[in-house]
């Protein structure tokens, strides 16, 4: 389990996150839901460490985030780190060279399933394709939680079917997963819990299946009420 | 199989009703393998979890049954075969007469319409 509890982050005189908590569980798919602006980004790299947090504390299975974390967590940021004049194989090798928990075999198996050729160069990939890299360095990890910031951000309609299809495959499977989007509609029914962010708080902390058991209100039903009510 | 769900209602509740409509109308048989948890989740697109859910739902209900270590498979129990398609057409018949009441038709007309709507659809 991924615990937040009490986040605060200021960017100068801007406070960006004001006491964030939530969690998260291993083997479910958990969704920030929040506008642009809102921290979704800065939640994300505050669990993995990469920007310092004014305070609030971040456990991963009850420990809190060291080096060997590494090995365990990862994050998928919206756009791909890699240089791009490497090949996807280069860039394949280069993870292959970092991390201990890279599977070499899963790796594979994601260039088969996104229809991805190994020796294209990265700076000559489309926009889907260029997300779906980016998206299978994370994903070939052996890891226990993903981060994934804004996966279905400015591609295309079949691109994201193919990434929402990572998602009910046993690529994913088990694994603890936090997303975050601002566009509900295309995943309404892959996900576990929602997450709703607003002005750096959390407005509402909700299993999605139980909302519509107990209320008969949809993902979208929730958001409307919570940010325009 | 592929199958629209709407957003309000519980995705399990919904596939719960899929497998019951395709065990009243024979799609699928009694003792025919279904596909695993996550055969399921990648056929429609849902959730893993949900999938489970829908599963250890069906398994409680009787629709579905698993020996041992070998894949579920969907009941033989004509009973509870028979109770699924009663079940699926009293729902449909109660929304129907709660729909057609509010018109206030004959009860006459409303067979002769149903008579011809019936056939003429069926074969279209």
């Amino acid at each position: 389990m991924i615990e937040v509890k009490d986040l605060t982050k200021r960017f100068g005189r801007k406070k960006v996150l004001n006491g964030v908590s939530f969690t998260a569980e291993k083997g479910q798919i958990t969704c920030i839901i929040g506008i642009n602006g809102v921290g979704k980004t800065t939640i994300l790299n505050g669990i993995m460490n990469l920007t310092p947090m004014n305070s609030g504390l971040i456990l991963i299975d009850g420990k809190k985030v060291s080096k060997e974390s590494y090995e365990k967590i990862t994050f998928i940021p919206d756009a791909i780190t890699m240089l791009p004049q490497m090949t996807i194989r280069e860039a394949m090798q280069f993870m292959q060279d970092f991390y201990n928990s890279w599977n070499e075999e899963r790796a594979n198996e994601l260039l088969g399933f996104f229809k991805l050729k190994q020796e294209e160069r990265i700076s000559n990939l489309s926009k889907g394709n260029t997300a779906k890299v980016n998206l299978l360095l994370g994903l070939a990890l052996d890891v226990d939680y993903l981060l994934m910031d804004e996966p279905f951000s400015g591609i295309d309609i079949f691109s994201r079917e193919q990434i929402a299809d990572v998602f009910t495959s046993h690529l994913v499977e088990d694994r603890g997963v936090i997303i975050t989007t601002h566009e509900i509609n295309d995943i309404e029914h892959l996900i576990d819990k929602v997450v709703l962010l607003d002005n750096g708080v959390v407005l509402k902390e909700f299993n999605a299946e139980e909302m519509r058991a107990s209320e008969g209100k949809s993902v979208i039903d929730v958001m409307r009420e919570v940010y325009k009510g | 199989m592929k199958v629209s769900f709407n957003k309000r209602e519980p995705v399990y509740v919904q596939v719960v009703q899929h497998f019951k409509e395709q065990i009243a109308t024979g799609n699928f048989e009694p003792g025919q393998e279904i596909p695993s948890r996550r055969e399921l989740a990648n056929q429609l697109k849902i959730n893993p979890n949900t999938a489970q859910r829908s599963y250890k739902e069906m398994e409680e209900e009787g629709l579905i049954y698993t020996e041992g270590n070998s894949p579920s498979k969907i009941t033989s129990d004509e009973k509870v075969i028979k109770a699924v398609r009663e079940e699926l057409i009293s729902q449909a018949v109660d929304s129907f007469v709660t729909s057609i009441r509010k018109v206030n038709v004959p009860i006459d007309e409303l067979i002769g319409l149903i008579k011809e709507k019936y056939t003429e659809n069926a074969n279209e």
